[in-house]
């Protein structure tokens, strides 16, 4: 079939079919959807959140400044620590059980993460920085190799010929992505700080911890004020953060760490040992105890799960998603036009710019409780939630894109000659983005799952309310498997494409074979 | 120095290289010339794999690094000369030695800016004269350079071809200036379609070899493109 | 150099946390109000100290289950625990009491309310809510979740997820307010405390929600204090805990829960709590 539209259609081109395809998926996906509007009367709790916006109290938070500082403090040690353990394991990513390893460690979200922490170092503040430095550290290890993958061999072949290999490596290749890969770091802290910030809604001493009580008791002048800090906390990052200050900031974080509680070995011992055990196996106390009737009981146990939650959670998560990216294309395409200096005018432009600030900034979290007071609990909040925020954020890398390209000395700054000059040039990274976005946006239902939204993240977080690891860590590993095959598929989609781009455009270029040769 | 005998190379599908015996002796200066797609990047990068021990290669492809100053893509070339410790701490701050080496030979190719500029701020030609100083710091007995000076005006082209023939006993050039071929080399070879056509030591050769070249392997393209279309 | 001031204050603060291993640690989250926690229970940490003679800290936490992890690994040897967090900290940590309970809390109840649309009258008898949508509060809560649950499944007898059409958590009392009131979902389960609070702050309009059933009494929030504390803080700390707590008298403290006092409890007075977080399957 696809044959038969190539040939009908020659000038379909191959991301034409993939957004299509994508909106076909998300069209059916939204139909299978609950998408009812059922708020009847929102309107006088929706005065009360504005009144809150429009008199925000900068004085309703205690410990304001350190909840500030501690979310700058927990971001940066996290991304810190996420180089430590990613760097090494972006050489090693070439090996199958490294990639898989690290596929499963990012598919978690920081915050199960933290929960699973929580049970073995309590409120302290490893919890809070691991909880960052692994998912973080993961999908270092991918990106980072990612972008040497794509370093040019061009320069090897120059280096003098017995050049050692730690010399080559760095001259050659390294010295070729650092700009991109510092330029992700940095990208990576502003999430960081969004993470950080999130971990405050389970405990953690950040600015998260003031934001999720103020707006759950609905303290709307409270939550409110925290929001702009954190907004203006994020948009002045350029101004605050200098290359030359981190070392500073990373020492200061580490000095005014809130005390670690001592860590109990045992703590972890219990927790593998017991906690994360099935019911039916907590009695077991030799190997000779395991009969078929335990292995029925046990297989039952799972399979009762399995039906209840995981099947369920898994389908609400995919519908949820997969609706939710699609609208996150539709959302970054037009904002990523009316942000571009290509196309608007510079008023026009900043304001978009600073629109897609505030979406990107604001956690999903705060979108979502807002829309489910306007349009009731179906999964419609939670979709435009996760929409506008992702949105945003594929938008704002887009535009960082267009804004530096060249066009052609007669392009118009009309829509036409957007669609003709620029679309074409950023369509295939923002794709890359929405696809890449897709396993983040997987990862983030968990956080609406808190919200009620039954998600996969919904039965992860009762696991967890109900001290239920075992069935926690069960759903996990679902969610583990769902996004390690959805990362799969999105590779696939997107590998091949850019293989035929870069055999286009001449970046691989066939090595010569040999086939005779004297000396 | 260097022979060997029916060498046929291959891309994928297409011949690049077809049966082509060749031997070239140390202390020889030969240019290579031929129509575009005759087979000359393909023969010399050959020609280097054999030869790297020795050979300093300016390749057509530059292998210019965006990210670096102009001084560390210059101090590539010297990367095997030393401990890769130096080399790493080196990236970091540069070392006083090589600093002012490469200034020097910066001046005399007349890169007249501050070394630290960022390559990507730099023209065309500057960058290609870059890659030429890499190759020359290199500091190799033989140099191998695929049109090393495109994108540069004669005049400079001329003065810096004396730069590279005063620094290494053997250069073996791919040339798209024909005259400059004549008039430096002491040796000329032809390719065409991966076959040699032409190999006339200094003296002996007239611009009308060259035409012919050229020409004959016009002629012998012309039909097929014709079945084509 | 770096490399050692970092190492050296990564020791620093090892040491500093086995200093702090003396340090007798609670934690609290009262069932209404959770701001200015600290700033509030640090006083409350600060009147601990006076009676007992011994370091007292306040950390915060956010969620019932948290308090309980906490408790469970010896970061708080004390805890203002709702029903069924306490039962589930108990049943982890054997040997661990509970110590007195607030007032109320001999004599808890939640309310069920009710979007006026819904048009289900205020009744002594409990209504009939097949059909309807409907919200709890946190998972985790005793008011807001387990006794209304188990009221329903009792009184119509049947699963609750058979009941309504569609059930939600809204994770807060006050949350379970404004979406009910907002219409969102038609019935909700509240803490009577919160209701009776959030109906005196003027946030609730009785022409879109009220009350349509009390439940029966039940016991609620308890301190629970952990095995082992006479071993590491001398031999009678328990009874003068104890003490200290049940003699709270200043008003600005029991504000912070808030109580009009505690009184005594024992682990005992808990076991029906348990029963029902069986029968509902909170609890194996």
């Amino acid at each position: 079939m696809a044959a038969d539209v190539t040939k009908h259609y020659p000038f379909f081109s191959y991301w034409q079919k993939v957004t299509l395809l994508l909106w076909l998926i998300a069209a059916v996906f939204f139909t299978l959807s609950d998408t009812e509007i059922i708020s009847l009367e929102p309107w006088s709790e929706l005065l009360r959140m504005a009144e809150g916006f429009m008199t925000p109290d900068f004085f309703a938070t205690e410990y304001l400044l350190e909840s500030l500082w501690q979310t700058v403090s927990f971001a940066l040690l996290g991304v810190v620590g996420g180089l430590l353990f990613g760097v090494p394991l972006s050489f090693l990513y070439s090996n199958r059980l490294v990639a898989a390893f690290c596929a499963v460690t990012r598919s978690i979200h920081e915050i199960f993460w933290a929960l699973l922490f929580l049970q073995v170092f309590g409120l302290s503040p490893i919890t809070g920085i691991l909880a960052i430095a692994l998912p973080y550290g993961a999908t270092f290890a991918r990106v980072f190799n990612d972008i040497l993958i794509q370093a040019p061999h061009t320069t090897t072949q120059t280096l003098p010929a017995n050049t050692d290999r730690i010399s080559r490596y760095f001259y050659g290749r390294i010295s070729h992505v650092l700009p991109s890969i510092l330029a992700y770091v940095r990208y990576r802290f502003e999430c960081a700080l969004r993470s950080s910030a999130v971990l405050g809604f389970i405990g953690m001493p950040t600015i998260g911890f003031y934001l999720e009580t103020a707006f759950r008791q609905g303290n709307y002048h409270e939550g409110a004020a925290l929001l702009i800090l954190f907004i203006a906390l994020i948009g002045t990052i350029g101004y605050w953060c200098r290359p030359k200050l981190i070392l500073f900031y990373i020492l200061a974080g580490l000095y005014t760490l809130p005390t670690i509680p001592s860590v109990d070995g045992m703590l972890l011992w219990r927790f593998i040992t017991v906690d994360i055990l099935p019911p039916v196996l907590l009695h077991v106390e030799h190997w000779h105890q395991i009969d078929l009737n335990l292995v029925n009981q046990l297989l039952s146990w799972a399979q009762k799960l399995f039906f209840t939650q995981a099947l369920p959670g898994l389908a609400i998560t995919l519908l949820l998603a997969l609706s939710a990216l699609a609208m996150a294309h539709i959302i970054a395409l037009f904002s990523s036009a009316f942000s571009s200096r290509k196309l608007a005018g510079p008023v026009l432009s900043s304001c978009v710019k600073f629109g897609l600030l505030v979406l990107r900034s604001v956690p999903e979290y705060i979108f979502a409780f807002i829309f489910m007071m306007l349009l009731g609990p179906s999964m419609l909040p939670a979709m435009l939630a996760l929409a506008l925020h992702n949105g945003a954020l594929i938008a704002y890398l887009t535009v960082r894109q267009s804004d530096t390209l060249e066009v052609s000395a007669d392009y118009n700054g009309r829509l036409d000659g957007y669609c003709y000059e620029v679309l074409p040039q950023i369509y295939p990274n923002l794709m890359g983005l929405v696809f890449y976005r897709f396993e983040v946006i997987l990862r983030e239902t968990a956080i609406l799952g808190m919200l009620g939204v039954a998600t996969l993240g919904f039965y992860i977080d009762s696991g967890f309310a109900e001290i239920r690891y075992s069935s926690a860590l069960f759903l996990l590993v679902c969610t583990a498997m769902l996004n390690i095959v959805v990362d799969m598929i999105s590779r696939r989609l997107l590998i091949t494409n850019i293989n035929q781009q870069m055999t286009c455009s001449g970046n691989h270029q066939a090595s010569p074979k040999t086939l005779g040769s004297a000396c | 120095m260097i022979t060997f005998e029916n060498l046929t190379l291959k891309y994928a599908d297409k011949l690049a290289i077809d049966s082509l015996s060749l031997t070239i002796e140390a202390g020889e200066k030969v240019a290579i010339i031929g129509t575009s797609g005759a087979g000359k990047s393909t023969l010399l990068a050959h020609l280097y794999l054999l030869l790297k021990d020795n050979a300093a290669y300016c390749s057509q492809k530059q292998g210019l690094v965006d990210g670096l100053s102009t001084y560390h893509n210059v101090y590539m070339g010297a990367l095997a000369k030393h401990h890769w410790v130096y080399n790493l701490a080196n990236l970091i701050t540069p070392f006083k030695k090589p600093l002012s080496e490469v200034n020097d030979l910066c001046r005399k190719l007349e890169l007249d800016f501050h070394l630290s500029k960022k390559l990507s701020t730099l023209s065309g030609g500057q960058r290609q004269r870059v890659a030429l100083a890499r190759a020359l710091y290199q500091e190799q007995s033989i140099f191998i350079g695929d049109e090393p000076f495109s994108a540069l005006d004669p005049i400079m082209a001329k003065r810096l071809l004396d730069l590279v023939f005063a620094r290494h006993e053997t250069v073996i050039m791919v040339l798209h200036d024909k005259s400059a071929a004549l008039t430096h080399f002491g040796r000329v070879i032809g390719l065409s379609q991966g076959q040699l056509k032409l190999d006339i030591p200094h003296g002996e050769i007239t611009s009308n070899h060259i035409d012919e070249l050229y020409s004959g392997s016009v002629a012998e393209i012309v039909p097929e493109t014709l079945n084509h279309a | 150099m770096r490399l050692i001031n970092i190492v050296a204050l990564l020791l620093l603060s090892t040491l500093s946390s086995a200093a702090f291993a003396t340090v007798f640690t609670f934690t609290a989250i009262p069932d209404e109000d959770e701001s200015q926690l600290r700033t509030r229970f640090d006083k409350v940490a600060e009147y601990l100290q006076s009676q007992l003679g011994v370091d007292v800290r306040y950390i915060p936490v956010k969620s019932y289950s948290a308090a309980v992890t906490a408790f469970r690994n010896n970061q708080v040897q004390l805890a203002w625990f709702g029903g069924l967090s306490g039962v589930q900290a108990r049943r982890l940590v054997p040997g661990s009491e509970a110590i007195a309970q607030g007032y109320e809390d001999q004599f808890f109840k939640s309310y069920f309310i009710a979007h006026h649309s819904a048009d289900i009258l205020p009744s002594e008898n409990f209504p009939n809510l097949n059909g309807y949508t409907f919200t709890y509060g946190s998972k985790g809560s005793t008011s807001g979740r387990l006794m209304p649950q188990f009221f329903i499944e009792r009184n119509l007898g049947k699963k609750a997820e058979n009941v309504f059409t569609r059930i939600g958590f809204s994770g807060d009392h006050s949350r379970t307010i404004a979406q009910v009131q907002a219409g969102a979902y038609q019935v909700g389960a509240v803490n009577y405390k919160v209701w009776e609070r959030a109906l005196a702050k003027g946030i609730v309009d009785l022409d879109k929600v009220d009350v349509i059933w009390q439940s029966p009494t039940y016991p609620d929030y308890q301190w629970t204090v952990r095995k082992g504390v006479n071993e590491t803080f001398g031999a009678d700390f328990k009874t003068k805990l104890t003490k200290a707590l049940l003699d709270m008298k200043d008003p600005q403290l029991l504000a912070s829960f808030p109580r009009k006092s505690f009184v005594a409890a024992e682990n005992a007075d808990y076991q029906p709590i348990e029963n029902i977080a069986k029968i509902i399957g909170l609890i194996d």
